[in-house]
């Protein structure tokens, strides 16, 4: 038995990448398509909360490798049921093309038609439809997706209601669905800052190997790093194989946020500052990202996490407590919990790593860091006796001193990073995500897409 | 439970405290780099902040976090006029509720961004 550890397979067994770079097949593929321009999917009060390009991106681009498309009706019932695949490769949530009643009727396609998807008013992608279904009630669709307290006793601690931005995405779809697989022929650019750090599972696998890492451990983000998150980072990665995990991925998720959260150029600049200013030196350090509105769900979001490292060939993953998460709607461990014995009501008696179909990426479950005034260093809970004297890091107690304008301390905030926060804020005029920064995020969004005649 | 309220502390605010007799409550967290007042929020005030303001919650500190800056700020002011941490300086502070939400609406589109090297 080697001791050693090689990167994982991809989830489904093979990276999906839809992606046709040959401009004279992608005019071929989209000549005499019906053309749909993508729209938001918009909140109640009209503000943006999703845009379906960023699946499309992350499907085609493999992260969410085997799925292929926009999904029939059986499978988002599988989905809901069992959290399977109808190929029964485990998967989290329903991902759908969703139109309204009135577009659907202007675009008048049926299954087996090809429709030409624009974004920005260029030609992105092709959907291929397999199947037009229809969302019945998008409310019961959200509480299905999430859980409730009845149905899933283990983890779901209160009802799942308007303040919970992931609840708020599903009840907010349009009733038509198109299910078909998608395919990008015409590859969007990204702008800078994304750019340099636009990295999915083919060219990850490539640069990890180009690297000579083995064994890799992914952290998962939505949040500028403070120092909590750096020691966590260094933590964890002493698991491995015979010796601590060769590198360090960070993988932000890009995409609608909640309000209070960071903006993507300043997450993104903020973990690259930990390397740059050798906090965790380069060489074992990398910054990527993926595009997906996060849905807050804790230990679903765990899961698809667990589904995008893995495809990107990530050999651990750590978890936190709180996961992904928003409010108390869940358990803080209910993450954790998945992963280490399994959530029976979401369809998994063992850990996701267990069942048949399932994950191959090794869970790093870690509880948290804090300051300790006794040891004075930033200590483990697990390791640090001096409970009561600990000083906790806290996220929202970070961005109450970013936003009241004093400078954190060193021991809380490296000075790059907050560097990189207050360079986006100049930028925005106001350091955390707002109302005005999601419309314009949703109106520049992360691409622009290169001229394309069909 | 009654939930905690950390008011953070730079040198303007501890210049206007001075010989308040509060500097005696000042904490020093983090190895001494970042000085705060903690208060206690029983737990009728807590609700109220979290229903007046739908950013407000709890964290994993049992705080309020995440209430507008001008909610901070007017706080502030309260202690330092009243120079007290009691609770009569939450009554005082939730009394300018709609002062609050006014600024607290500016502050949600725009917050002048610190000069720093």
């Amino acid at each position: 038995m080697s001791l050693r550890m090689t990167a994982p397979p991809p989830h489904g067994g093979r990276l999906e990448e839809r992606v046709v770079r040959d401009p004279g097949l992608a005019k071929k593929l989209a000549k005499g398509c019906p053309v749909y321009d993508i729209k938001p999917t918009l909140n109640e009060k009209g503000v943006p909360v999703r845009n379906v390009y960023r699946e499309i991106m992350s499907i085609c681009y493999g992260f969410f490798s085997p799925v292929e498309g926009s999904m029939k009706e059986a499978e988002v019932e599988r989905i809901l049921k069992e959290r399977r695949l109808l190929n029964d490769w485990i998967f989290p949530y329903p991902l759908v093309f969703d139109i309204s009643e009135e577009d659907y009727k202007q675009l008048g396609v049926t299954a087996g038609d090809r429709v030409l998807l624009r974004l920005k008013g260029k030609p992105f992608a092709i959907l291929d439809v397999e199947e037009v279904w229809r969302i019945k009630d998008t409310e019961a669709l959200a509480h299905r997706v999430f859980g409730t307290p009845e149905a899933n006793p283990e983890v779901v601690q209160e009802p799942f209601n308007a303040k919970h931005p992931g609840w708020v995405i599903y009840k907010s779809l349009n009733p038509v669905v198109l299910a078909g697989k998608y395919t990008i022929i015409n590859e969007p650019k990204f702008r800078a800052p994304f750019d340099r750090f636009w990295l999915p599972p083919l060219k990850s696998r490539e640069e990890y190997k180009k690297r000579g890492w083995n064994t890799v451990i992914n952290h998962q983000t939505r949040n500028v790093p403070h120092v909590g998150h750096e020691h966590l980072m260094k933590n964890a990665a002493y698991t491995g194989d015979i010796e601590p995990c060769h590198g360090i991925q960070v993988n932000a998720i890009i995409g609608v946020k909640r309000k209070g959260d960071y903006p993507d150029e300043s997450i993104l600049e903020g973990h690259e500052a930990t390397n740059l200013g050798n906090y965790i030196k380069p060489e074992r350090h990398l910054v990527s990202f993926t595009l997906w509105d996060m849905r807050y769900g804790n230990p679903l979001e765990s899961m698809l996490h667990g589904i995008i490292r893995q495809n990107m060939g990530c050999t651990h993953h750590m978890f936190g407590r709180d996961h992904a998460a928003v409010g108390e709607y869940y358990d803080m461990f209910a993450t954790q919990t998945l992963w280490d014995k399994g959530i029976p009501s979401f369809g998994f008696e063992k850990s996701v790593c267990d069942v048949e179909y399932g994950l191959k990426i090794r869970p790093q479950n870690m509880r948290e860091f804090w300051y300790c005034p006794v040891c004075q260093e930033i200590a483990y809970s697990e390791s640090c006796g001096h409970t009561k004297q600990k000083e906790k890091f806290s996220g929202s107690f970070i961005r109450g001193m970013v936003g009241e304008g004093i400078f954190p301390p060193r021991v809380i905030f490296r000075p790059e990073v907050y560097k990189a926060v207050v360079k986006w804020w100049k930028v925005f005029d106001f350091p955390f995500c707002n109302q005005n920064y999601v419309v314009q995020q949703d109106k520049n969004l992360e691409v622009d897409l290169p001229d394309l005649d069909v | 439970m009654s939930k905690l309220f950390v008011v953070l502390l730079d040198d303007k605010r501890m210049n206007a405290i001075k010989g308040s007799g509060l500097e005696d409550k000042v904490e020093y967290m983090f190895g001494g780099n970042l000085k705060a007042f903690t208060m206690e929020m029983p737990d009728d005030k807590a609700n109220l902040i979290l229903s007046e303001f739908d950013t407000a919650r709890i964290d994993t500190r049992s705080c309020i976090t995440d209430t507008p800056l001008a909610f901070n700020r007017t706080l502030f002011e309260e202690i330092a006029k009243a120079k007290s941490l009691g609770p009569e300086v939450i009554d005082n502070t939730l009394a300018r509720v709609a002062e609050i939400k006014d600024l607290a609406a500016k502050e949600s589109d725009y917050l002048p961004a610190p000069e720093i090297d």
